[in-house]
């Protein structure tokens, strides 16, 4: 019976190729926009949360519910870290402390002007001062890591930005001045010595960041503040779990606020990134009705201008199941056919889509807006699915209710 | 009442102290007279919120902990300036007098605080001489940062990408309404065959028929166009107050402007057209006893 119905389809299709293959391309554009937004809708968090747990600390403490950073720093961090770190269920905990600092190249102008290819001699730079353990952080892609033993000269690691807009590399010296907290900015610059270059985990495209060991950038902000932390990285052990540890933390100290990743997640999710889950549930509706709206007037159409050989099938003894169901068929192949095109066409287009949103300022460069998972296409199949069947309802109503012989009569007598 | 100022920095008139939700758990307010404590702003979310009202008083402090709490007064609610930056964030803020700021803030022990502020507003005589203003400023005053508040087209500001977005996915759907109208369009004409063949033999000529679908095809486009400008103007109220309402903001989240009427006029009267004309095409180019079935 399906094979039989399925025939009849593809005869119908063949028999217009023009008309077949625009409904194909409309299912396949529609299509493609609605995989699109289905990738969106769930992309943005998917890549989040891969982001964070890359970096492999599953617990953030702060002292307030801002992010990480503009929350005000945490005081007496040496004992709150010690404190942290006797947990049973802790394996490590790293206290960061962001900063902003102007950096340049120790072979700049003394003037601080500009170079003469128009070059700033200066960036602005975050400056993450990290205690030990903090190397998952980033990734060093030329020169080596920071050395939290050795009491040498300061060195710093900077990113692939700093290194290109300065010219600096393993090796180099540079100077940094903070811009840290109130009265700093007349602290006097401190010379680094560039101990290599990296790749930092939560950088956006034209950020500028570098990274050196806590002690040392208390020498470029002084000592005021020295004991603060602006964030605590925490890893629990296997086995303890992310949700006991910050539970035992909130015990430990309740005026600080503990967010796992899964909490980080689940706010992006409801507050960060809802523009976009929204304007992709907007869309998806949008393309499912306009692909509806599409297969239901093609087909819609083509029965009507059908009726008279309808009719005349039935009258040579086809039941009205095998009509009705080649309609439904019809249908299925065009949004099949459609949906199957959509599936690689949606994977080129998201690139696209998804090369022009990265290059919003302060989205790490890691971070990707669609994101490929099976529940996506799983769901993109339910969808023209039932696109397919509420389309084919009103063309399939006609011939369930076709009278034969009045249908004959009248094709006969025009 | 509890009130922690957890951040406080902005511009030298103002001061934004962004509240946790856990420093507001007590309701116990107070309510005072008192001139000599000194008054603050509150946001209108503020407000809602925490169920403050005008003239309660709060306490605020510069500590996390909320250690050292000093007492201010509502005297006022505020609608923040709407910031499509920060649009789905909640605006709990406060303003208050910088002196009073710095007092809450300034640590005792280091008296070169109290002169500090975060950042100073500067209105220019002429506005544009902003630019070169910035940069005198930025070379008189090493450490500083000084930038016009007009600021220039950066290609890679957040809406500069989001408008682009925006333009891709419209693309992308007006490539699926070329394809949908000429199906429709091969399909109206299709229909017609009979008729067109029958007003050839009756002679009327190709070029005529052309005219005749031409003006037909601007009609429907003209007219399709016209009930998606004005579908789309009702629309716009709607979604901006769905908007407005799921995240407590008074930004305008949909604008129709002229501008953009005029963009989808240009865009779909033509392609309206050209669609008609590709489909009639394919049955004015055969030949006349094709077209009758004959």
């Amino acid at each position: 019976m399906l094979l039989r119905s399925l025939r009849l389809a593809a005869l119908s299709l063949v028999r217009q190729p023009t008309r077949a293959i625009l409904g194909v391309l409309g299912v396949a554009a529609v299509g493609a926009l609605l995989f699109d937004m289905l990738l969106l809708s769930r992309g943005l968090v998917l890549s989040f949360r891969d982001l964070l747990d890359r970096v492999g600390f599953d617990v953030r403490v702060l002292a307030s519910d801002s992010p990480a950073f503009s929350a005000p720093p945490m005081p007496d961090a040496t004992r709150l870290g010690r404190s942290l770190s006797a947990l049973p269920e802790v394996e490590a905990v790293v206290r960061l402390r962001f900063e902003d600092v102007e950096i340049e190249a120790s072979s700049a102008p003394a003037s601080g002007d500009d170079r003469p290819d128009g070059v700033p001699a200066r960036h602005v730079a975050g400056f993450i001062g990290a205690g030990t353990t903090a190397r998952s952080l980033w990734t060093i892609v030329e020169g080596r890591d920071l050395s939290f033993d050795a009491a040498g000269d300061p060195t710093v690691i900077v990113n692939r930005h700093v290194g290109q807009g300065l010219g600096v590399g393993p090796g180099s010296s540079v100077w940094v001045r903070g811009r840290c907290a109130a009265g700093s900015q007349a602290m006097p610059p401190v010379r680094f010595t560039v101990a290599g270059i990296a790749d930092f985990a939560y950088d956006s495209g034209g950020a500028s960041t570098l990274a050196g060991r806590l002690e040392d950038l208390l020498r470029v902000c002084g000592a005021g503040g020295a004991d603060v932390a602006d964030l605590f990285l925490v890893r629990s052990r296997v086995g303890a779990g992310a949700d006991a540890v910050a539970a035992r933390i909130r015990q430990a100290h309740p005026e600080l606020h503990v967010l796992t990743n899964e909490d980080l997640v689940e706010r992006f999710s409801r507050i960060e990134f809802s523009y976009f889950r929204q304007l992709s549930v907007v869309l998806a509706t949008v393309t499912l009705f306009f692909g509806f709206l599409l297969i239901a007037v093609l087909l819609t159409v083509s029965v009507n201008q059908r009726l008279g050989e309808i009719a005349a099938l039935r009258a040579l003894g086809l039941s009205r199941a095998r009509v009705v169901s080649g309609v439904l068929v019809e249908s299925a192949l065009l949004v099949g056919a459609g949906g199957a095109l959509a599936v690689p066409l949606g994977a080129a287009l998201s690139f696209w889509l998804d090369g022009i949103l990265r290059a919003m300022p302060g989205v790490p460069v890691e971070l990707r807006f669609f994101v490929f998972e099976p529940r996506a296409l799983a769901i993109h199949a339910a969808l023209l699915l039932v696109a397919a069947i509420g389309a084919a309802a009103y063309p399939m109503w006609i011939v369930a209710v076709l009278p034969i012989a009045a249908t004959l009569r009248r094709e006969v007598v025009s | 009442m509890r009130l922690r100022v957890l951040a406080a920095f902005s511009s030298a008139w103002l001061i934004s102290a962004v509240t946790t939700a856990a420093a507001f758990r007590d309701p116990a307010i107070l309510r005072s007279r008192d001139p000599a404590t000194p008054g603050l702003l509150v946001s209108r979310q503020l407000l809602q919120s925490r169920h403050l009202r005008i003239g309660d008083i709060v306490q605020l402090s510069a500590d996390p902990s909320g250690a050292n709490p000093r007492p201010f007064r509502i005297d006022g609610g505020y609608e923040p300036t709407p910031d499509p930056a920060r649009f789905a964030q909640a605006h709990l803020e406060a303003r208050l007098h910088l002196p009073d700021l710095i007092g809450l803030i300034a640590d005792p022990a280091d008296p070169a605080q109290a002169g500090t502020v975060g950042s100073i507003n500067v209105r220019l005589e002429s506005p544009a001489d902003a630019p070169a203003f910035a940069l005198d400023v930025a070379a008189r005053l090493p450490g500083t940062v000084a930038r016009p508040t007009a600021a220039p087209d950066e290609r890679n500001s957040p809406f500069v990408v989001l408008e682009r977005f925006h333009l891709a996915i419209a693309v992308v759907t007006v490539i699926g309404s070329a394809i949908f109208l000429l199906a429709l369009m091969v399909m109206l004409v299709d229909e017609r065959r009979g008729t067109v063949g029958t007003l050839r033999l009756i002679g009327l000529t190709r070029q005529r028929l052309v005219l005749q679908v031409l003006a037909e095809g601007t009609a429907i486009a003209t007219a399709g166009a016209a009930f998606g400008i004005l579908f789309a103007l009702g629309a716009e109220g709607f979604f901006n107050r769905f908007f407005q309402w799921r995240y407590d903001t008074a930004l305008v989240f949909l604008r129709i402007t002229p501008r953009v009427i005029g963009q989808s006029l240009l865009l779909a009267v033509p392609l309206g057209i050209v669609a008609s004309l590709v489909a009639s095409w394919t049955i004015l180019r055969q030949p006349l006893l094709g077209l009758i079935r004959r």
